[in-house]
C-alpha cells in the first residue's frame, strides 16, 4: 500500500474530530497550520495524552508563560508539533496566580522538565511532579521571580548596585550652552510610571 | 586607582625620577624589563558580550595586533591581560574574578565597551554587574558601543605605554585594597563568597600588604572560609559515587 500525506482538509477535519472528545474547549485556526486551543487547566493532561497517542504530537517545542496581573492569573502555553500532521497546536490554559501551582507534564514529554524549571525560576510557578525545581540560570539570584509584572527591575538595580556617575567635562560645556541630555533616565522612569 | 576619574585614559610620558634607586645598572635592568614586558603581552579575552566581535579582526590579518606584540593566550595562568569585552552578568562576574585571581602578576584588566563602565544599555537589568572596577582593578577602559578595532588597538598601545613607564600597576591595588573589592564581591554574591586563591597570603608574599588589605569584609571571609579540598581523581565511571 502506498502511503500518502493527508490533505489539508483531512488534517483539519481529523483534528477537529479528535478534539471534540475534550469538553469545554475553544479552537481557532490562526492559519492553515496553526491551531490555537483554549481549555480549562484540568483538561490539559488529557489533551496532551490524546494528541500524543492519536495524532502523533511527539514534539513539545516550548512551554511559555504569560503573567496577567489584572486577572490575577498566569497563562501557560504549550506548543506542540506533529511530524505527521504538520500542524502547530498551541494549548492555552490559565491558572491562578496564587498559589501558582500546576501539574508537570514530564511523564508525557521529558523536555518539559527544562521548560518547567525555567518558568519556575522566572515566574515562580511550581510544577508538581517535575524532576527538578532547583535554580537553573539565575544561580546567584535570591530576589523575587524577575519576570513577574510586579517586579521592578530598575528599582532593584537602584537598590542593589553601585552607580557610576558620569559627568564628563564636555557635557558640562554643552549644558552651559543650553544643550545636553534631553531626557534623563529618572525622568523617563517617571514618565513610564505615570503612563 | 579604582575610581573612574583616576583610571588613565591617555598615557602620558613622564620623566623618570633620576637616581631613584641609586644603582644605575639596576635602573637600566628595570627599564629593560618594563620595555620587554610591554612588548610581549599575552591577552586572555573573556568574551562576555557584543564587543567580542571586534576582536577577531583586531587579532587577525586585517588589523594584526600581533605586530605590536599582543597575542591571544589560552589559559589565565599564562596571560598578562584580561580583556573583558562587554556586559558582565553577576554569574559571569564570578568566573571573571576566578579567572583574574588565577593570573600571574603583573596582570592588567581592560574593560571594553560601555557596558563594563556603567552597565551601558543593559543598566536596567537585574542580572548585570554595572561597574567592572568595583570588583576588579581596571587598568584601562575602552569606551564605545562597540569600539572599533582601531580603538581597541589604540587602547592596548596606551596600556603598553603605561606598562613601559611603570604606571600600569593597578594589580597592586587589588592586594592593597582587597577589602574594598571583597566588599563589592560579597555584596553581589552573598556572604559565603570565597575563591580558591588566598589573596591575603599572596599580598603578604608579594610584600604588597596595605592598610586596607584587611577589614571587616575579609574578617567575614575568614569566618565563612572553607578549607579547600583536593579534587578527587577517579578513573572510569563509578555510578554510585557519581550519584
Amino acid at each position: 500500500m502506498k502511503l500518502t500525506r493527508p490533505t489539508q482538509d483531512q488534517v483539519t477535519t481529523g483534528l477537529e474530530y479528535l478534539l471534540q472528545q475534550i469538553s469545554g474547549m475553544k479552537t481557532r485556526w490562526d492559519g492553515p497550520r496553526r491551531l490555537r486551543v483554549d481549555l480549562a487547566s484540568e483538561s490539559l493532561p488529557a489533551l496532551l495524552e490524546l494528541l500524543k497517542g492519536r495524532a502523533g504530537y511527539v514534539h513539545l517545542s516550548a512551554i511559555s508563560c504569560v503573567d496577567w496581573p489584572d486577572q490575577n492569573e498566569f497563562e501557560l502555553v504549550y506548543h506542540l508539533w506533529s511530524y505527521e500532521m504538520n500542524v502547530l497546536i498551541m494549548a492555552h490554559i490559565r491558572i491562578a496566580r496564587e498559589p501558582g501551582v500546576y501539574v508537570s507534564v514530564y511523564d508525557l514529554y521529558h523536555p518539559a522538565a527544562f521548560f518547567e524549571r525555567d518558568i519556575h525560576e522566572m515566574f515562580g510557578v511550581f510544577f508538581e511532579g517535575s524532576p527538578d525545581m532547583g535554580k537553573f540560570i539565575l544561580t546567584e539570584w535570591d530576589g523575587p521571580p524577575p519576570m513577574r509584572k510586579e517586579f521592578d527591575g530598575e528599582a532593584w538595580v537602584m537598590e542593589h548596585f553601585n552607580w557610576q556617575d558620569y559627568q564628563p567635562d564636555w557635557l558640562t560645556d554643552i549644558e552651559a550652552q543650553g544643550g545636553g541630555i534631553t531626557t534623563r533616565p529618572e525622568e523617563l522612569r517617571h514618565r513610564n510610571k505615570t503612563k | 586607582m579604582s575610581e573612574l576619574n583616576t583610571i588613565p585614559v591617555v598615557a602620558e610620558e613622564t620623566e623618570r625620577p633620576s637616581g631613584g634607586s641609586g644603582n644605575l645598572l639596576a635602573r637600566v635592568f628595570d627599564e629593560l624589563t618594563a620595555f620587554a614586558r610591554s612588548r610581549s603581552m599575552f591577552m586572555l579575552h573573556y568574551c562576555t558580550g557584543c564587543g567580542a566581535i571586534e576582536l577577531p579582526p583586531a587579532m587577525t590579518s586585517r588589523f594584526d595586533m600581533e605586530r605590536l606584540g599582543i597575542q591571544p593566550m589560552v589559559t589565565p595562568r599564562q596571560a598578562d591581560i584580561l580583556l573583558v569585552t562587554g556586559y558582565v552578568s553577576t554569574k559571569t562576574m564570578k568566573r571573571i574574578i576566578l579567572t583574574y585571581e588565577q593570573m600571574n602578576s603583573p596582570k592588567y584588566v581592560i574593560g571594553i565597551c560601555s557596558c563594563t563602565v556603567n552597565g551601558g544599555m543593559y543598566w536596567q537589568s537585574y542580572a548585570t554587574a554595572k561597574k567592572l572596577n568595583d570588583y576588579l582593578p581596571v587598568d584601562m577602559y575602552i569606551a564605545g558601543c562597540m569600539p572599533r578595532p582601531e580603538a581597541v588597538i589604540h587602547g592596548l598601545r596606551e596600556l603598553m605605554a603605561n606598562v613601559k613607564s611603570g604606571k600600569a600597576n593597578s594589580w597592586k591595588d587589588y592586594y592593597q585594597r582587597y577589602d574594598h573589592y571583597l566588599a563589592n564581591q560579597q555584596r553581589a554574591f552573598g556572604e559565603n563568597w570565597q575563591t580558591p586563591t588566598d589573596v591575603i597570603a599572596e599580598a603578604r608574599h608579594y610584600g604588597l600588604f596595605g592598610p586596607e588589605t584587611l577589614g571587616e569584609h575579609t574578617a567575614l571571609l575568614e569566618k565563612h572560609q572553607v578549607p579547600l579540598q583536593p579534587l578527587e581523581m577517579r578513573l572510569g565511571l563509578n555510578e554510585e559515587k557519581a550519584r
